[in-house]
């Protein structure tokens, strides 16, 4: 048995693999405690350039985005963070949250890649923090939630069930059956993943998935935002993702033709190609002479840094900001 | 399944001068000479997308990359009729892009010629004539051609149609063969799992 699993679990082992060879043997993965959330992210590229910040979705961590790091942080010259969602059980305590977790890593102006319940959780805080956002990147992702807690009948004791139901849930939500090799090894690589997240983290996506919110009116300007859905298949219905594209209607389209679930896996060219498409569009720029080959500030973007002197004066007051524990998780 | 996909036509635009943008600062040059814009018809009722690559002309197209042309269903050639390097560098082009893309089929893969800039001047500058780019199509496996003026926007319609219709008519055939062949999943989610809590039943 334990064979089987072996040869089953190689190739996502290999990819991970990888990225940990190309990064070194220090671990790069940088962890901030603020208030009572745990917050793990990956801060790669000259930190002069605004960041592109990689949300993923249900069943992804900051791993699934290690090929645009690689990519566009390690050759071309921007700065690409990839955080995982931390442990947020409603929309309120994620735009919050992640403001406070910008606030500790010194981030004013984001650009913000979204696919799955990332794209909604970026529509929500730009949507909530509007001058922080100056651009979006949506893949395969949704305006509301409502046709998700419709669909999952057991909403209400999403906050109790076991570990296994849950990873469960979220596994048969992927597209299975017959696969070319790029997307199979994408969902297998996310699988992955979704082993290493605690019963918690799944409770509260699944949570947040069923939570009955909605993405309002954006300020942000249609020609600053990006839609990169896949056109094969993707475990967002269609009808859900054309309301996307109605919200937005002069939108920068970049669809791909195939990738599935998780095209920044299976097709990362591509999708590199349309961000950094993007990123040029809405005029930042990459600094590829600040690209060093093995990075030697992985503690860039570490917690501790006081971050006061370079407030934002645009943005709305923080107003937790003194009171790191008072972020309660829901009654 | 209650909605009908719509269909993706990846398009590229080869010649010496950018054709739907036409212009690209030095700046995009230095980092990636290229852009796409995607236009939105209707072929025989299906909702068609055509995504249009467009690059900035000379030797940039080779450093793209395999991302630009992968998945390409539809090559266009463009020329201006008022200069003959741009004609004449159509060999170029065509062989350059049947390299790059590597199309299963090179002999049927679809291209169309478009003369541009047939406006300036009233066609007195004009040095290519119409039967020269016909009999140049001719021995290319006859390649559709037009003649257009994208500034004036003469034909430019009835090109982007046809690009369409080609296209659409190659799109079945290339798709699955970008990625090879097709890998069965090999287990089963629920298998999966019972494998892996049968070993760390203990996290439970």
């Amino acid at each position: 048995m334990l064979m089987i699993l072996d040869s089953f679990s190689s190739l996502w082992c290999n990819l991970a693999a990888v990225f940990k060879y190309m990064v070194g043997h220090i671990s790069f993965i940088l962890f901030a405690q603020i208030g009572t959330k745990h917050w793990r992210y990956y801060d790669f590229g000259p930190k002069v350039v605004p960041p592109l910040i990689c949300l993923p979705g249900t069943a992804g961590t900051a791993d699934v985005y290690y090929k645009q790091i690689m990519s566009l942080s390690m050759k071309v010259g921007y700065r690409v963070i990839s955080v995982d969602i931390p442990c947020v059980w409603n929309h309120q305590e994620w735009i919050q949250g992640f403001e406070k977790f910008l606030d500790a890593i010194d981030v004013h102006h984001i650009h913000l890649y979204g696919t799955s319940l990332g794209g909604f959780l970026a529509q929500l805080f730009a949507q909530h923090r509007p001058r922080r956002v100056k651009s979006l990147i949506l893949s395969n992702t949704f305006l509301e939630t409502s046709s998700f807690s419709a669909a999952m009948r057991w909403a209400p004791i999403v906050g109790w069930a076991p570990s296994f139901l849950l990873k469960r849930y979220i596994l048969t939500g992927i597209h299975d059956g017959p696969q070319e090799p790029f997307i199979a090894d994408s969902v297998d690589f996310v699988v992955s993943q979704v082993e290493t997240l605690s019963r918690d983290d799944l409770a509260s996506r699944l949570a947040f998935t069923v939570d009955n919110a909605s993405v309002g009116p954006l300020l942000l300007s249609d020609s600053f935002i990006t839609i990169m859905d896949t056109n094969d298949y993707s475990s967002i219905p269609q009808e859900l993702k054309d309301q996307l594209g109605e919200r937005y209607p002069a939108a920068r389209r970049a669809y791909l033709k195939t990738g599935g679930d998780f095209p920044f896996l299976s097709r990362p060219d591509e999708v590199n190609l349309h961000l950094q498409l993007h990123l040029r569009r809405v005029g930042v720029e990459a600094k590829p002479d600040l690209v060093r080959t093995i990075p030697k500030d992985g503690s860039g973007g570490s917690p501790g840094k006081e971050n006061d002197e370079k407030k934002d004066h645009d943005d709305q007051p923080n107003g937790n900001g003194g009171n790191p524990e008072s972020t309660s998780k829901e009654s | 399944m209650s909605m009908r996909r719509r269909t993706l036509l990846k398009v590229i635009v080869l010649g010496d001068s950018g054709y739907v943008h036409m212009k690209f600062t030095q700046q995009y040059k230095a980092t990636i000479g290229a852009d796409f814009v995607t236009k939105e018809l209707q072929i025989d009722d299906r909702d068609v997308t055509l995504q249009i690559w467009d690059t900035a002309g000379q030797e940039r197209f080779q450093s793209l990359g395999v991302a630009f042309y992968r998945g390409a269903d539809c090559c266009v050639l463009v020329y201006d009729v008022n200069v003959m390097k741009s004609f004449d560098s159509l060999d170029n082009w065509h062989e350059e892009f049947l390299k790059q893309a590597n199309p299963t089929d090179p002999r049927t893969f679809p291209f169309i010629l478009l003369g541009n800039k047939i406006d300036v001047d009233g066609g007195n500058t004009r040095v290519v004539s119409e039967k020269k780019a016909k009999d140049w199509c001719a021995s290319k496996e006859n390649i559709p051609y037009f003649e257009t003026s994208a500034k004036e926007d003469i034909n430019v319609d009835a090109a982007f149609h046809c690009i369409a219709k080609t296209a659409l008519a190659n799109e079945r055939k290339q798709d699955m063969k970008q990625y090879g062949f097709i890998k069965q999943w090999r287990f089963g989610y629920d298998h999966y799992l019972v494998l892996h809590f049968s070993l760390h039943s203990r996290d439970l």
